[in-house]
């Protein structure tokens, strides 16, 4: 195998960790929306559809090769607290000679619990576990591996609403993030003849939420379509920590700004991908997402955990 | 591209199969959100983006010191829910509302205005 193409599928690797295994959360916290958010995950179990994220980006290889990504997730709540994602990734990458290389990445299951939502300080936490079993995506062309990634995950949100009234337009903001460290189940990977490294995956968005500002702090009568954009930068980066022998501990990744359109029941998301050095890519990258909030569109079927009834019917305190 | 095609009928058979039903957000309020009026309202209405359900929909106004200043129970019609408040004097009052919308799905939130020259 070509070393550039060894390197677009490390990168394309690091493009499905880091678009694909993003869950898909409905996710409301006091008066508080956080979207769905597109290179990362949001904090909150759900029962949604992401379908497609569409990713294309140029590689850092010399000369870079062109890489399209379509995947799609859903997520479904198993209790009020526990939900499961399932997800898959097909990735082509065109070299500069017209090499062409095709195929899915590994399946992908998550398994996040809803560990805390503080209504009254927009804050929610979340524990998960994301699971890229081996064997399950196109070995044979070099874009799944033969081995499986476990990575423990803990995700947090936190709105800017209770922030005193003199922060006024500041408290339309909202940050959210996520920690993991991802522990592959071989330690060298005979096939490439390379040692698998054990890896930080991590990332955080910054949002200003316009229907947040709307109806929470000050109505400005700006048009419809306006008042539904949430503004958001990304970053999604990986760093190899450890068993990476004879590598360079390199951080990869990107720096997405972007928008996201959010109707009654779905969103739209279109963001930019920077990479954040040479490793990461070439030049600039465009990632976009149609999601679907299933809670919405089907709120007493399969918008419903499948144990435990409902969410919303909860007790209202006045 | 035939996730892409997926995606397209998907999403159009889910929108049209329920599009009747989800979160009811804030759509606006009489006070305005934010605003300063310069004559005392009698009322205070919110307008959501989807129908709710009376039983479980509230409103609350209180002025700068805490005090209640609605006069109690909100009326709601489809969409709408309004309440009557006392004469209020200059100052800035906190307006806070829980709903339900007729899919049971809750939202809730908080907004201010001032009354004043």
């Amino acid at each position: 195998m070509s070393r550039p193409l060894l390197h677009s599928i490390a990168l394309a690797g690091i493009i499905t960790v880091t678009c694909t295994s993003h869950a898909l959360a409905h996710c409301f916290v006091g008066a508080r929306f956080l979207p769905a958010t597109l290179a990362t995950d949001d904090p909150c179990v759900a029962d949604e559809l992401s379908l497609p994220t569409v990713a294309w980006s140029k590689t850092g290889d010399f000369p870079p090769a062109s890489e399209l990504d379509i995947s799609g997730e859903i997520s479904k709540r198993i209790t009020e607290n526990f939900g499961v994602s399932i997800g898959q990734n097909w990735t082509s990458i065109r070299q500069a000679d017209g090499t062409l290389t095709q195929g899915f990445s590994n399946f992908e299951t998550t398994f996040q619990y809803q560990v805390l939502k503080d209504r009254e300080h927009e804050l929610a936490i979340l524990a998960g576990l994301i699971v890229d079993w081996g064997r399950t995506g196109s070995t044979g062309s070099g874009l799944a591996t033969n081995y499986s990634l476990v990575t423990p995950t803990l995700y947090f949100g936190k709105g800017f609403g209770d922030l005193p009234s003199d922060f006024s337009w500041f408290r339309a903001f909202a940050v959210t993030g996520q920690v993991g460290y991802q522990i592959p189940t071989t330690s060298f990977d005979f096939t490439q003849n390379a040692f698998v490294p054990q890896q930080l995956v991590y990332g955080a968005s910054l949002q200003y939420s316009m229907p947040y500002l709307k109806s929470e702090i000050v109505d400005l009568g700006l048009p419809d379509f306006i008042n539904h954009l949430i503004p958001i930068v990304e970053m999604s980066l990986t760093t190899p920590v450890a068993n990476n022998f004879g590598n360079p501990y390199t951080t990869t990744g990107t720096v997405n700004p972007g928008v996201i359109w959010v109707g009654s029941y779905f969103q739209i998301g279109l963001e930019a991908m920077i990479p954040i050095n040479r490793d990461s890519g070439t030049g600039v990258g465009v990632l976009g997402q149609l999601h679907l909030y299933l809670d919405d569109m089907f709120p007493s079927t399969i918008g419903q955990p499948l144990f435990g009834g409902t969410s919303s019917t909860r007790k209202l305190t006045f | 591209m035939r996730i892409l095609t997926l995606a397209t009928t998907l999403f159009f058979a889910f929108v049209t199969a329920d599009a009747a039903r989800a979160h009811a957000f804030l759509d606006h309020a009489e006070p305005r959100v934010g605003s300063k009026v310069t004559t005392a309202p009698t009322e205070v209405a919110l307008f959501f983006s989807q129908n709710l359900e009376g039983a479980f929909s509230s409103i609350e106004v209180s002025d700068a010191n805490g005090a209640r200043v609605d006069q109690g129970k909100a009326k709601i019609s489809a969409s709408t829910m309004r309440v009557g408040v006392k004469p209020l004097p200059p100052g800035t009052y906190k307006v806070r509302w829980q709903v339900l919308s007729k899919d049971t799905h809750a939202t809730e939130g908080n907004f201010s205005f001032t009354v004043g020259p």
